[in-house]
């Protein structure tokens, strides 16, 4: 009796997990029935991605699941991955990883063995893409950062982790040459953050930028997560007399930044504060207080990335025009739904594995990783080209944001802008008198 | 005298999980994932099984091993493979020293108190070590490059995807036996007589305090032990916000009492039935799983009140093979 119970579970065990190890979710290479004998063979090449679809990045994740299926969709509808007699479908195969990493790990596994992909889509966050590197390496498959801006991944050695997103390091460099363009007198610079990793790394990445550009440092000072109050370090700022303001790292930090600037009547030609002034609950928070006041994006609805623009630059444009873009995400995640950067820049993702692997004319790995070192591209995300040895992001840049006339305007870099920047921003007793950029 | 034979079930889930690791493709990680959560099973369980309080800063230990590995590996790369048990005797030193602060003073207070006092433990080390800039402070310590530098890209892979998987996995072994032996020791009966009385077992004459710091050392230093094999060398990277993320406590607590708190086998069992259900129902329904998975754990916990292992071993009561379920 014994015997048997323990033979029985141990049976259980086995075919519970041999069950499990063997669905087949391959899909059988479809040949479609309207493609001639001797037209080109249709194929279903699969993009593996590990997607937060619950945790704490839920909702960055449904995005950038949205944004692949959009370019999957675009890339299918029109005429899919050309690859010598072979046309390839895309789809993309998709996990949700609940935000953690253990389970990070267990699914590019699966997706590099079971389902057999060669092209990931790394996971969300910086975190989550270092704990899926030593995996993917193992494996040998390609991966994609769609949503890991740190520096320090790139900067480990591995050489199959390639991003499309803006570094850190970019985040507040490009506002710094709008300032320097507009009025090359403004030196003084001051820089206010939050003392959290990721803002760090922007802001120091920003300093060395400004002290190549010129600008003279006059105030520095970091404040801890969860701040209620800033007025100590703005009164020692005001001293300090600065033409131009970098700063901030979440939302409330911002915001209360912008507020106490205000009520001390601290006026500077320009600011940019880290995510805040990029949501429409800073307006509403602070009215016409938030008029002038920018941050970088990585990407804003509403930018001029277009074929022509492509064209006056001299470079290929790829993937659909916003409109489309727009249209078919709205298709896909209902009318009210608005599409945030993270959409536009997981999709930039899959456009670029498939303009890679279409310059390969290969889907072998190395071969695709090499063709992207020299890959240029425009699409709706804008720029797309690497540094060939680290993998990082070069040609993308961030767009700057500014409200002017309740509105959220792009006002840098040129190629995407919608409006003129509005400098200097007015002062704070003008905005209490009413008085709106371009009013 | 100790019931070694009630290694024998624990033992053969554990062989089998890694024979069909090592056997299936791409079934090596999720297995490791299970091995994971039965590991944090197994380590609580040797303390909150055995004396019946609740730990909710349960992590901090786990948080301190991924530390001690850390700075060895961060710090100490030029000592070269000599970093990595380096790493884990830090790992150990510095669980014990938090064990014997928290130990110290939390374990005299009970109940609910003792629960509030361990997340305030938690938190606050981790804001410690992000305000005070320890370690890297809140940017952590990212080792990926350094050991790719010092031992090459192919062994510092070879040490996230294998070193650190074997070692979890003696880890598990060792913690086991440990279990059994504490069970069963001068040690074991005290605890169970903690566990039902606190009160009635000092009047008896049994040093609570004492043995209960010796449950909660142990438990602390095998945590601490997974935090080094699991998370530093496995992930290459420590970031407090991680590390010191509580819902793994929550975790680990729900794998013991599926499985049944108390048990040698319980945290084996609630770990795996935790780790396979949460693994499958992310590949099969991604995205919704939780709402499946939610009213699953419900239902088990409703059906076994005193966990799976504890129910199967009251069926058996009468029956030989009882000798084998502890």
């Amino acid at each position: 009796m014994r015997k048997k119970v323990f033979v029985l579970v141990l049976v259980g065990f086995v075919l519970f997990f041999a069950g499990c190890a063997q669905q087949p979710e391959e899909k059988p290479t479809t040949t479609t029935p309207a493609a001639t004998p001797t037209g080109p063979k249709e194929e279903t090449l699969y993009f593996g991605a590990p997607i937060s679809l619950s945790g704490k990045f839920a909702k960055e994740g449904q995005m950038s699941l949205w944004g692949m299926q959009v370019a999957a969709q675009w890339i299918n509808e029109n005429g899919g991955i050309k690859v010598g007699n072979k046309v390839y479908k895309v789809e993309i195969k998709y996990y949700d990883d609940e935000s953690k990493k253990e389970s990070v790990q267990s699914l590019i596994e699966r997706l590099a063995t079971v389902d057999k992909v060669k092209f990931i889509l790394a996971p969300y966050s910086s975190g989550l893409t270092m704990a899926a590197a030593p995996i993917a390496e193992k494996y040998g498959v390609l991966m994609n950062s769609h949503g890991g801006a740190s520096d320090y991944i790139f900067e480990q050695g591995y050489y199959y982790v390639v991003q499309t997103l803006s570094p850190a390091s970019k985040y507040q460099t490009g506002f710094l040459d709008m300032v320097k363009t507009l009025d090359p007198d403004a030196k003084r610079l001051a820089l206010v953050y939050e003392d959290k990793e990721f803002s760090r790394a922007v802001h120091q990445a920003a300093k060395e930028y400004a002290e190549k550009l010129g600008f003279e440092i006059v105030y520095e000072k970091t404040y801890p997560a969860g701040t209620t109050d800033l007025s100590p370090i703005l009164n020692e700022l005001k001293a300090a007399n600065p033409d131009v303001l970098i700063g901030g790292g979440h939302f409330a930090d911002g915001q209360l930044l912008a507020q106490q600037l205000a009520e001390l009547n601290i006026n500077i030609k320009a600011i940019s504060i880290l995510v805040a002034p990029s949501l429409p609950a800073f307006y509403e928070a602070l009215g016409t207080k938030a008029e002038g006041i920018s941050a970088p994006a990585q990407w804003e609805t509403g930018v001029k990335y277009s074929p022509e623009v492509a064209e006056k630059l001299g470079v290929e444009w790829y993937g659909p025009t916003q409109e489309e873009f727009i249209k078919m995400f709205k298709d896909l995640a209902g009318e009210d739904a608005e599409p945030s950067y993270h959409v536009a820049e997981a999709a930039a993702a899959v456009l670029s594995y498939a303009k890679a692997i279409e310059k390969a004319q290969s889907t072998d790995v190395d071969r695709v990783r090499e063709a992207m070192n020299d890959l240029e591209f425009m699409c709706v995300y804008g720029m797309w080209s690497i540094d060939p040895e680290t993998g990082k992001q070069v040609g993308h840049d961030m767009v700057i944001i500014q409200w002017q006339n309740e509105e959220k305007k792009i006002v840098w870099p040129e190629s995407a802008a919608n409006a003129k920047p509005c400098y200097p921003m007015p002062t704070w007793d003008e905005k209490a008198e009413g008085k709106t950029c371009g009013s | 005298m100790f019931k070694f034979k009630s290694l024998i079930i624990p033992f053969a889930i554990y062989i089998i999980l890694i024979a069909i690791g090592l056997s299936q493709p791409g079934l090596w990680q999720p297995i490791m994932y299970i091995m994971f959560y039965i590991g944090i099973g197994v380590a609580l369980n040797n303390f909150m099984g055995l004396t019946g309080y609740v730990d909710f800063g349960y992590v901090a230990f786990l948080a301190m091993g991924a530390y001690g590995m850390g700075v060895a590996l961060g710090y100490f790369t030029y000592l070269g493979i000599w970093a990595i048990p380096l790493g884990f005797v830090l790992a150990l030193i510095f669980a014990a020293l938090l064990c014997t602060a928290v130990g110290g003073v939390a374990l005299r207070l009970r109940g609910a108190y003792f629960a509030i006092a361990t997340i305030g433990v938690n938190e606050g080390l981790r804001y410690l070590i992000e305000g005070a800039k320890i370690w890297g402070g809140s940017e952590g310590i990212i080792l990926s490059g350094k050991l790719r530098k010092t031992f090459g890209p192919e062994f510092a892979n070879y040490l996230s995807t294998f070193v650190a998987d074997a070692a979890l996995i003696i880890i598990i072994f060792i913690a086991s036996v440990i279990t059994v032996y504490m069970i069963n020791s001068r040690v074991g009966y005290a605890l169970l007589a903690v566990r039902e009385d606190e009160d009635a077992a000092k009047v008896m004459g049994i040093n609570v305090t004492k043995y209960k710091l010796i449950a909660f050392f142990t438990s602390a230093t095998i945590g601490a032990m997974i935090g080094a094999s699991a998370w530093t060398l496995k992930l290459t990277y420590v970031f407090p916000e991680d590390v010191f993320f509580i819902h793994y406590t929550v975790e680990a607590i729900v794998i013991v009492m599926l499985g049944g708190a108390g048990t040698l086998l319980g945290p084996v069992v609630g770990g795996l039935i935790y780790g396979a259900l949460k693994y499958y129902l992310s590949v099969i329904l991604p995205g919704f799983q939780l709402l499946v998975f939610a009213p699953l754990l419900l239902v088990i916990v409703v059906a076994f009140p005193e966990g799976v292992v504890g129910f199967v071993k009251k069926k058996l009561q009468e029956r030989g093979i009882i000798e084998y379920i502890t």
